[in-house]
């Protein structure tokens, strides 16, 4: 239910529909708190509509403009920046690692049973559950299924990321 | 002196490379942007951070605005943005103007300004006290609506918020500002006896 105020307002700015300004304006006519609350309402719409604006500083379009030129002068930088010349450098480092870790395995020699100075011996009570009832048919079901609707969520975030940064 | 080119004409000489288009643009605009930025910082120094955060940031994606609405709703609509930010990032408080504290607050600060002769204060210098004790929602609507010449659809989109609910918060601000306003001359006459 709209107030007096809250009506008289939309007269004012014109935002009710035509039946209703009628009504209005016959009101404000016959009406005399209505006639009182309009004519204080417009006074102050009159004091609004004169409210001032501030003034930034002298140098405030130079430092607009000069921060809009440090800007640009930093975006040849980043452009120059190529991604497939980031990703060769981590491509030959990661198999720099992969050969040289290949190479010292293919050349360690072990002779006899490493763990054979380690004694373990596990309580003879301990029931470890089988692992088929682990791995069953549901378990792996719904593993994999897990990992679709992830892999679907990563996929999407990624799209999403990719298409914000060509829009921008 | 200010360009008479349109704002679309200048932001298309903008687009082509010719930077001088764009201050002038600045120019048109820097006062309402400043005047919206302080709306929510209540310092000169925030205010005009976030004003020429605002027109760096406009600049940046000048490219994207497609004219469908006014460069000047699109552009506060970046001042909203960045000044919602900026308060988030200042943690100001935006508790309930009815807080005496946030009132009594302002009081003391303004009291500064007792020495002053009561005369020499306009109605509007009254106003302006009274829009500063509002909330930034509150101070902004009004300031969209009155000073920006934006419409409630205008301001709605610029505040990313239902038009009708624009409608409701604009009764509600000026309101509230009725309120401040026949407060702080109570409080002023007061002071004179």
């Amino acid at each position: 239910m709209n107030t007096i105020e809250e009506k008289l307002w939309n007269y004012i700015d014109g935002t009710c529909t035509p039946a209703e300004q009628e009504a209005i304006a016959r009101l404000i006519e016959e009406d005399e708190l209505y006639k009182q609350k309009y004519t204080e309402l417009l006074v102050l719409n009159q004091e609004f509509a004169g409210l001032e604006l501030d003034e930034p500083s002298m140098a405030f379009n130079y430092n607009v403009m000069e921060a809009i030129r440090a800007d640009q002068a930093l975006a040849p930088l980043k452009s120059t920046i190529n991604k497939k010349i980031i990703l060769g450098i981590a491509a030959f480092f990661v198999l720099s690692i992969l050969a040289l870790l290949a190479i010292t395995v293919s050349n360690v020699q072990i002779s006899g049973n490493p763990f054979s100075v380690v004694n373990i011996k596990l309580p003879a009570n301990l029931k470890l559950p089988a692992a088929n009832a682990i791995f069953n048919s549901a378990f792996m079901k719904s593993f994999f299924v897990f990992d679709v609707i992830l892999a679907l969520f990563l996929t999407d975030s990624y799209l999403r990321r990719k298409k914000a940064a060509k829009e921008a | 002196m200010q360009s008479k080119l349109s704002d679309i004409e200048l932001i298309e000489q903008t687009l082509a490379g010719n930077q001088f288009a764009y201050a002038d643009l600045v120019k048109r605009h820097q006062r309402f942007v400043f005047t919206l930025a302080l709306r929510f910082a209540k310092g000169r120094e925030d205010a005009e951070e976030i004003a020429q955060d605002c027109f760096v940031k406009a600049y940046r994606s000048l490219a994207s605005f497609q004219g469908q609405s006014k460069f000047s709703t699109w552009l506060y609509s970046i001042v909203y943005t960045t000044a919602m930010t900026f308060l988030r990032k200042k943690r100001v408080d935006t508790d309930s103007i009815d807080d005496e504290g946030t009132f009594v607050q302002v009081e003391s600060h303004e009291s500064a300004y007792d020495t002053n002769n009561a005369e020499n204060k306009s109605r509007s210098y009254y106003l302006n006290q009274a829009i500063e004790q509002l909330l930034p929602d509150d101070a902004t609507i009004i300031t969209l609506f009155y000073k920006g010449e934006q419409s409630l659809e205008e301001i709605a989109q610029t505040m990313g918020i239902e038009t009708n609910t624009v409608k409701v918060k604009l009764f509600r601000a000026r309101q509230r500002l009725k309120e401040k306003l026949e407060r702080n001359l109570k409080h002023e006459v007061k002071e004179l006896i």
